[in-house]
């Protein structure tokens, strides 16, 4: 479903001082796979997962989509992407304050342009059932706990039904039980709904509970 | 619709956190289409006022007067032509005039500035001389007594008929100056009538309720020349008018050249006052449109600093699928409702001055004043805006997300 194909990320840091973050990264990821990336601070995971995300662009290289090489993309194309194929989950949430739970969740689906195959409103409804934040819906994010804002952002990246959930340290910013039942919940959707997600971790426990884990050293994958 | 919703929203709800500084700027352009709208409202009352008090004086008319006054163009002249004064209308010009069938009246006029002697006050008037005609083309009546005929013209009776406020200076009030006598000069009139008040005498012009009039045959005690000013004409209707002017241009040409009288048309001098006043007040409007640039400014320089404010929302966006566009229109929209608000509210409060002021002056805001706020403000939204919202859009997703 997703192909990296050598994928290079060189950072001008300073001038003439070149960082590169990724070197020469293949990886593929296939449809329904729970998969883990795991490397230390500073390995390049964050990068490749931007790479993947299409938040960022590869120096180098190229990331397939389904077959499409999105090196070949403008920016309109890209950004329809990233709203139908893949959806984000953040180590800060990165929910927008002034928007209340339920139209963050429905955020995305106003930059659909396509016709949606669903009603927003009642998928939204489905979705914060789910995750048990359906009282919460008109509350401001700020009014609702670390774990209820990770369950919101993870409504929000399933809203459109990507073909990729990427979660960038999902647990990251939450207590270790609350950041348990967030991993419970990925599982769940990954078993019962076949949902591809790719986490992002340095936590080795995280990790393991995916079923494929893929190791970043210095921004090659070992 | 939705998506329209949720950018108002979450503009509407960043103009309420920030209420102060919404307030702020949005003063700027509140300000700017205030002074252009009032200004405008000035000038059309002016205007209004102005044709309004040529409209009091009569409909139809047409002067003839010595000399060159208007240039071809219809302005004024800068300086008298060759001729000016150098003739002077007389009763043959009268009688010539008078033969003319397009005009109903052809009243002739000499005014003389001097002092009116009662038993115990005094005043310093026109006195205006002329027939008796002269009230029905001015649109006189006599609010007290009778106003002079022509036969008292032809006697040249001593006889004087007083416009109300020196009516009222002279006697207390106008009933009383009924059969009173007067001294103009050395001479004593019997005042038989006061007329009707006409209004006037703001922005330099004739002050026509403190006028004295006397049958101009009366008047060669103090028009020893026998000659006149002014020959006001009326013509049967305005559909005459041009036929009737042509007449006149031709009766006079037998005897004067063509430099040495001018026609006004009464309109043509109206039109020639009112577009004086305009250029007068579009300059005015020009200079306070700049204040709306300054507003402008301002909304840019809010718009800079909610752009930094909001980078990492801005990226959170982008990271959901909003594209460059969807950016751009957001922060778009942002600065023309902030401008609109301004532009609203400063309409909104013209409009109370206005009102204030229509108790002394007609002052009013037209549909254009209204569409022209209306849309000035929101092209300064677009205008100022555009950059800010060019600079949002252009953010690399991945570094506005981690923006912190």
């Amino acid at each position: 479903m997703i192909r990296v194909d050598t994928v290079w990320k060189e950072f001008e840091i300073d001038k003439g001082v070149v960082f590169t973050a990724l070197k020469g990264i293949s990886l593929a990821i296939k449809k329904g796979e729970f998969s883990s990336i795991i490397g230390p601070s500073g390995s390049g995971k964050s990068t490749l997962m931007h790479v993947i995300g299409l938040l960022d662009k590869p120096s180098r290289g190229s990331v397939y989509f389904n077959d499409i090489d999105a090196s070949q993309l403008n920016d309109n194309e890209i950004s329809k992407l990233r709203n139908e194929f893949v959806g984000f989950v953040f180590q800060q949430f990165n929910l927008i304050p002034k928007l209340t739970v339920k139209e963050n969740i429905l955020l995305p689906t106003i930059y659909s342009r396509r016709k949606l195959s669903f009603d927003p409103e009642k998928r939204s409804q489905t979705l914060m059932e789910r995750f048990g934040i359906a009282e919460k819906a008109d509350s401001y994010p700020n009014k609702i706990s670390g774990g209820q804002q990770q369950r919101v952002a993870i409504a929000r990246a399933l809203i459109i039904s990507p073909e990729l959930v990427l979660a960038d340290e999902p647990t990251g910013n939450l207590d270790s039980k609350t950041g348990q039942e967030i991993m419970k919940l990925l599982k769940e959707l990954n078993k019962d709904e076949q949902v591809t997600i790719v986490i992002v971790t340095h936590e080795k426990e995280i990790a393991e509970q995916t079923n494929r884990q893929i190791q970043i050293v210095d921004g090659k994958i070992v | 619709m939705e998506y329209l919703f949720f950018t108002l929203k979450s503009a509407l709800f960043d103009f309420s956190r920030n209420k102060s500084r919404t307030f702020l700027t949005s003063l700027g352009i509140l300000i700017g289409v205030m002074a252009v709208v009032l200004l405008t409202a000035f000038g059309l009352g002016l205007r209004a006022y102005i044709e309004q008090q040529f409209e009091d004086l009569g409909t139809n008319l047409i002067r003839v007067v010595p000399g060159q006054i208007l240039n071809e163009s219809g302005g004024f002249r800068s300086s008298a032509g060759p001729g000016f004064g150098s003739i002077k209308f007389d009763e043959k010009d009268v009688r010539s005039l008078q033969r003319i069938r397009t005009l109903t009246s052809v009243v002739p006029v000499f005014t003389n500035t001097t002092t009116v002697e009662a038993r115990s006050e005094s005043k310093y008037t026109d006195i205006y001389m002329s027939n008796a005609e002269v009230f029905t083309v001015l649109n006189l009546k006599a609010e007290y007594g009778t106003l002079f005929t022509d036969l008292d013209n032809d006697k040249r009776a001593k006889v004087a008929v007083l416009a109300p406020n020196l009516a009222e200076d002279l006697f207390g009030s106008p009933q009383k100056a009924i059969n009173e006598q007067i001294k103009i000069g050395k001479q004593s009139f019997k005042v038989i009538g006061v007329a009707n008040s006409k209004g006037g005498g703001g922005f330099g012009g004739p002050d026509f309720d403190s006028f004295v009039y006397i049958p101009y045959k009366t008047g060669f005690i103090y028009n020893t020349n026998k000659e006149f000013i002014v020959l006001i004409g009326q013509a049967r209707s305005e559909n005459d008018m041009t036929k009737a002017i042509k007449e006149i241009e031709r009766t006079l040409l037998k005897r004067y050249e063509e430099d040495e009288f001018s026609i006004l048309r009464q309109d043509e001098l109206i039109s020639a006052i009112s577009s004086i006043f305009s250029v007068i007040n579009t300059v005015l409007v020009a200079i306070a449109a700049i204040s709306l640039v300054v507003g402008g400014i301002g909304i840019m320089n809010i718009m800079y600093v909610s752009v930094t404010e909001r980078i990492k929302e801005i990226g959170i966006r982008r990271a959901l699928g909003a594209r460059r566009n969807d950016i751009l229109y957001q922060f778009l929209l942002e600065s023309v409702i902030l401008s609109l608000l301004g532009g609203i509210a400063g309409l909104f409060f013209s409009y109370l001055i206005v009102l204030f002021i229509q108790r002394f002056f007609p002052a009013y805001i037209d549909a254009g004043s209204v569409a022209l706020a209306i849309g000035v403000s929101s092209a300064i939204g677009v205008i100022f805006g555009v950059f800010p919202a060019k600079k949002a859009a252009d953010l690399s997703p991945i570094e506005a997300i981690r923006y912190e």
